[in-house]
C-alpha cells in the first residue's frame, strides 16, 4: 500500500528515530551518489540543508512539536527564485543569475524549515517534453535511465522518482509536472490557475504557468498542496485555496462519484497506456463510482492554440533577457543593439528561439488576427466545452501522456512530433483546471503510465480524493532502484 | 508557406542573429511550427470572446511607497555597472 513518505519521516523525526542531520546526510549522499545517473540536480546546497536541519534537532531536542513539512528533505524546480541560491532556468542566460529575493512557494517552505537539498534539471525556460533543452543535460528516468525523465520539470521527477528528495515543486505550462511525473511513476499535480503564486516563478507563459506537487504518492501532494496554496498579494492573480484543506476530504468515500471519459483523449494513444486507463475506469466501478462517457471535440483545437498562446506570452516574457541587468552578456560587440542580439542569440538554446520566433511571428502585424485572436476565441470554446462536460461529471479521467518515457535523444529529431505529445495535457492549462497525474501501471517497456484525474476550477479536493481511493485500492507505485531506503 | 526572408524579419523583431548555416534549417523547423499552428484556421466555429479564466479582475492597491531592494544586491547580477547604474555602450554621440 502507498504510504505518504512525508508523514513517515515526520513521524520518524518526532519520535527521535533519527535526527533531521542524519536524514538530511542520508537524502544529501544519496543525492551526490545518484545524480551521476539520474542527472536530477543542477545545484546542490548542503550547506543551507543541514543548517535547517540543525534548526528542526533544535526544536525537537527541546521538546517543541515540529510541523508535518519540517525537516523534510526536498528540492525546488530550477526556475523557482531562491534568495543567494543559483536559479538558472536550465539556460545559458541565467547559469550564474543569482535571485536576491524567494519565491512566495519557497519562503512559505522555508519559514516551515523545509530542508532544500538543492535546485533541479528543466528543459531551458520549461520548453520542452524530455528534459533535453536543458543547458546542463537532460535529467534520466529512474526506472531506466537510458529514457527520458520527461519535461519540463524532469529533474524534480527524476529526484523524487529516484528517491533523493522526499518531494519536490515544478511547474506546469502545459503539462510539465503532469508528463514527468507520469514517466517517472510518481504523482504530479498542477493546481487550478491561481491557486498557488506565481511571485519569484520565472516566466514562461504568465496565463498557464502554475506551481505545484511533484511527489511519491497522493498524500504527500495534498501535504504539500495545503501548504503553498494560499493567496499572495505579489501575485496579481493570487486567489489561494477555496475551501477547507484538501487533507480533510482526501480519504472520503467516492460512491456514487461520477468520472467521466472523453472518447478524444483515447484517440490514437498507445495500446498498452489505453488498456491501462480503461482498467483504472474498473477500479472505478469496483469502487461505487459511476463512469460516464461523453465526447469533447473542443479537443481538437487544444495543441496549436495553446502553442500559439504559450509561444506569443514567451516572446513578450522572454524579452528581458538582455544582458543588461542580469545574466549572460556577450562580448565583442559594436553598440547596445548589437550587444543584445549576440547576448540573446549565444544565450538562448535552439528551443527557446524557436517558440520566441513563433511568439513574435503570430504577434506581429498582418498575423495577429488570423493566429493570436483566433487562438484566444477557440481558448474561449475549449473553456465552454469543459465547463459544459462538469455539467455531467465531477472528474474526468483522462490519460497523461500517450505513451511512456522517450528513448534518450529520441523526442528532438521532429519539433511537431514532439509538440503532439502534450495532447493529454495542454487543455487543462488552456482552461486554468486542476489535474493530478497518478501512476496506473507498467507499459510494455517496462516504464511506468500515468492517468490524469482532472477536475472543475478549484476542486483540487474532488481530484485528490479519487486519485487517492485509486491509488490505495491499486497500489501501482514502484520504487525505481536509486536513492534512499528507509 | 513561411520563406527565409520572413524569418529573417521575424528574428529582427526578436532581437535575435540568425547565422548564415542556421537558416535553412530554421526555416524548415518554422514552416513546419508555423503550418501546424495553421491548422486553428481549418476550424469550423469562430469561436467566442474570451477574457480570462477563472474570474480574474483587475487588481489595485494603494500608491505607497515601501522599501525596495539594496541598489548593491541588484547591480550585484549586472556584468557591467557603474556608479550604482547599469553600465551599456553609449547610444547617442
Amino acid at each position: 500500500m502507498s504510504e505518504s513518505v512525508i508523514s513517515k519521516l515526520h513521524t520518524m523525526l518526532s519520535s527521535k528515530q533519527l535526527s533531521c542531520q542524519e536524514l538530511t546526510e542520508t537524502y544529501l549522499s544519496a543525492a551526490g551518489r545518484d545524480n551521476a545517473a539520474l542527472n536530477a540536480y543542477v545545484t546542490l546546497t548542503p550547506e543551507a540543508a543541514l543548517a535547517s536541519a540543525a534548526a528542526v534537532d533544535k526544536k525537537i531536542a527541546a521538546g517543541e512539536s515540529i510541523g508535518l513539512l519540517e525537516g523534510i528533505p526536498m528540492t525546488l524546480k530550477d526556475n523557482i527564485s531562491t534568495e543567494n541560491i543559483r536559479t538558472t532556468c536550465c539556460s545559458k542566460i541565467l547559469e550564474d543569475y543569482v535571485p536576491i529575493y524567494d519565491a512566495t512557494v519557497w519562503k512559505i517552505l522555508k519559514a516551515q524549515n523545509a530542508v532544500l537539498l538543492g535546485k533541479t534539471n528543466m528543459d531551458e525556460f520549461a520548453m520542452g517534453s524530455s528534459c533535453e533543452t536543458s543547458y546542463f543535460g537532460g535529467a534520466k528516468n529512474p526506472h531506466n535511465i537510458n529514457h527520458v525523465a520527461g519535461g519540463s520539470s524532469g529533474g524534480v521527477a527524476s529526484a523524487v522518482g529516484g528517491r533523493i528528495a522526499a518531494y519536490g515543486l515544478g511547474s506546469d505550462t502545459g503539462g510539465s509536472i503532469r508528463q514527468p511525473a507520469a514517466f517517472c511513476g510518481i504523482v504530479g499535480l498542477k493546481p487550478t490557475y491561481g491557486a498557488v503564486s506565481r511571485y519569484g516563478l520565472i516566466a514562461y507563459a504568465s496565463s498557464f504557468d502554475q506551481i505545484g506537487p511533484i511527489t511519491a504518492t497522493v498524500e504527500d501532494a495534498a501535504i504539500v498542496y495545503d501548504a503553498i496554496s494560499a493567496y499572495d498579494a505579489m501575485d496579481s492573480t493570487s486567489q489561494g485555496r477555496k475551501g477547507a484543506p484538501v487533507c480533510d476530504s482526501l480519504k472520503k468515500d467516492i460512491r456514487g462519484m461520477k468520472i467521466g471519459i472523453a472518447d478524444e483523449y483515447l484517440d490514437g494513444v498507445r495500446e498498452d497506456v489505453r488498456k491501462a486507463v480503461e482498467q483504472a475506469a474498473e477500479v472505478y466501478r469496483s469502487l461505487g463510482a459511476e463512469i460516464v462517457r461523453f465526447r469533447l471535440p473542443a479537443l481538437q483545437y487544444a495543441l496549436p492554440v495553446y502553442y500559439i498562446l504559450a509561444c506569443a506570452e514567451a516572446s513578450s516574457n522572454l524579452g528581458r533577457y538582455d544582458g543588461i541587468r542580469y545574466g549572460y552578456k556577450a562580448d565583442n560587440y559594436t553598440d547596445v543593439n548589437d550587444m543584445i542580439k549576440k547576448t540573446r542569440s549565444s544565450g538562448f538554446g535552439d528551443e527557446v528561439k524557436k517558440r520566441i520566433l513563433l511568439g513574435t511571428y503570430v504577434l506581429s502585424s498582418g498575423y495577429y488576427d488570423a493566429y493570436y485572436k483566433k487562438a484566444q476565441n477557440l481558448r474561449g470554446t475549449i473553456v465552454k466545452a469543459f465547463r459544459k462536460a462538469f455539467e455531467s461529471c465531477d472528474v474526468i479521467l483522462a490519460p497523461t501522456v500517450p505513451m511512456t518515457a522517450f528513448e534518450n535523444g529520441k523526442a528532438a529529431s521532429d519539433p511537431i512530433e514532439t509538440y503532439l505529445t502534450d495532447i493529454c495535457t495542454v487543455p487543462v492549462n488552456i482552461c486554468g483546471l486542476p489535474a493530478v497525474s497518478v501512476p496506473c501501471g507498467f507499459g510494455n517497456d517496462g516504464l511506468p503510465i500515468g492517468m490524469q484525474l482532472i477536475g472543475g476550477s478549484f476542486c483540487e479536493s474532488t481530484i485528490l480524493n479519487a486519485a487517492w481511493q485509486y491509488e490505495q485500492a491499486a497500489d501501482q507505485y514502484r520504487p525505481a532502484g536509486f536513492g534512499v531506503t528507509l | 508557406m513561411v520563406d527565409k526572408e520572413e524569418i529573417m524579419k521575424i528574428a529582427i523583431l526578436s532581437k535575435l542573429f540568425v547565422a548564415e548555416d542556421e537558416i535553412e534549417q530554421l526555416t524548415e523547423d518554422m514552416a513546419k511550427i508555423i503550418s501546424f499552428a495553421d491548422t486553428i484556421n481549418n476550424a469550423s466555429e469562430e469561436g467566442t470572446e474570451f477574457d480570462n479564466i477563472n474570474n480574474l479582475s483587475n487588481v489595485l492597491r494603494e500608491d505607497e511607497v515601501v522599501p525596495s531592494y539594496e541598489r548593491e544586491k541588484i547591480l550585484a547580477n549586472a556584468k557591467d555597472s557603474d556608479e550604482g547604474c547599469f553600465l551599456v555602450k553609449n547610444i547617442m554621440r
